[in-house]
């Protein structure tokens, strides 16, 4: 009986394959714990750059930067999606596209000319594939995004937002909100959001400080708009590779689990076609030997 | 207990944390030292060397544009990118500059990153030379 070879030698495959996706499993798993660690790093920068918005608006300044004003028609708008450079990591890629779509319907229903910037390989060949025109790929980011790389996208954006070549600046994204729970959203981050104040004394600290502005307050907040510009694209970044670390794990455990499954049913049908083979080879002995006696 | 806590962190992490007795921060316009009990501030910063005293020893870094604020004896140093001056050298310093001279000097935009970059580099080759 071929089959039982056939068979065996599915079921080899199979093992290998189980091997396979349970080393990705811990590799992400790895991974995942890295760019975590460093999401985590990054928000004592946030931390401390709210702190210095938040007590430049107790000293009574008004927040005011070209990055916030809001634009009464949206004419053009740039689009950043955000996937990964390598697949295997479930409906990770595919929400983020779906959620692009989304965007993209809307921004059209609005009447804004689109432009499409897309980092990750899968991002590019999606979109390519969906017929949507990409004016600049990226695709240097890794799963540990360097802020170097952001602050050169952002500083592009910023120059061309206040130049007036784009009135609206979304990106598409994977949040993270929780380890079991990522979502695709669509952030607007220019115009930039003004920064949420939170003046309760708890926050301010015990003591109000009343603080000297070196060399002004308006000067503080020109270095301090952009910058928090910056740090809040690299987030998007990091939450995009921390979530694509995520979804590869589920994605690669519960292969992993199918595989096993796999597995299970084959050595089943192994046995009992083994089985079957052995008890006919016995039949045909004794048949023989009944013949030879008879 | 004459010392003050110095933070610096950039928008990956937290690079230094330590207790020192003074501080020296590079401001945009000029360097400003700190020591305990100066009254709460919040600076902008230029390309310049960070010098800390920790432990009688000096600890120096160089610093990229940013923020520093001061209050209640904790320093925070907010910057793109910190470097510790061990790490660089005379031939770096050239490079920026080599660097800084060849960018496209057209258009406004351009011109003001060649403008940043020269900044850089000259601030570099200056720190450099003086160590």
């Amino acid at each position: 009986m071929a089959n039982i070879r056939a068979l065996d030698k599915r079921r080899k495959s199979v093992r290998n394959i189980r091997k396979i996706t349970r080393t990705m499993e811990l590799i992400a798993t790895a991974r995942f714990k890295k760019a975590m660690d460093r999401a985590a790093a990054a928000n004592d920068y946030t931390q401390r750059i709210t702190q210095i918005v938040t007590d430049l608006a107790n000293a009574g300044l008004e927040v005011s930067h070209p990055l916030l004003a809001e634009r009464p028609e949206v004419k053009k708008a740039t689009t950043l999606v955000l996937t990964s450079n390598r697949g295997l990591c479930g409906g990770y890629n595919g929400s983020v596209i779906r959620a692009f779509n989304q965007t993209r319907s809307g921004l059209v229903e609005l009447g804004a000319e689109p432009s499409v910037e897309v980092s990750g390989k899968r991002g590019i060949t999606g979109l390519k594939f969906r017929g949507v025109k990409i004016d600049r790929e990226y695709t240097n980011f890794e799963d540990e995004p360097k802020f170097e790389d952001v602050a050169v996208i952002a500083d592009r954006l910023m120059d061309k937002f206040i130049a007036g070549e784009m009135d609206r600046l979304n990106v598409v994204y994977t949040r993270f909100t929780s380890i079991s729970r990522q979502v695709a959203v669509c952030e607007t981050l220019l115009p930039f959001a003004k920064p949420q104040v939170a003046a309760t004394a708890e926050s301010t600290g015990a003591m109000k400080a009343d603080y000297e502005f070196l060399p002004s307050a308006s000067s503080i907040l020109e270095e301090v708009v952009p910058a928090s510009f910056r740090v809040k694209l690299f987030k998007c970044f990091l939450d995009a590779a921390v979530s694509e670390q995520i979804a590869r794990m589920v994605a690669m455990k519960s292969a992993t689990e199918n595989a096993g499954g796999i597995i299970k049913r084959l050595s089943m049908t192994f046995n009992r076609a083994r089985q079957a083979k052995i008890t006919q080879e016995i039949m045909e002995i004794i048949g023989g030997v009944e013949a030879l006696e008879g | 207990m004459s010392d003050i806590q110095c933070v610096v962190v950039t928008p990956e992490k937290t690079e230094v944390d330590v207790r020192a007795t003074s501080v020296t921060v590079p401001l945009f316009d000029g360097e400003m030292g700190i020591l305990k009990g100066h009254s709460p501030l919040v600076g902008r910063l230029g390309y310049g060397v960070l010098r800390m005293q920790v432990d009688g020893q000096l600890q120096r870094y160089f610093v990229e544009e940013g923020l520093v604020q001061v209050n209640n004896n904790v320093v925070s140093i907010l910057t793109d990118k910190v470097t510790p001056m061990t790490k660089l050298s005379p031939d770096l310093a050239a490079k920026a500059t080599e660097a800084a001279l060849t960018m496209p000097n057209t258009e406004v935009s351009e011109q003001a990153a060649r403008r940043r970059a020269l900044e850089r580099a000259r601030a570099l080759t200056r720190v450099t030379k003086a160590s």
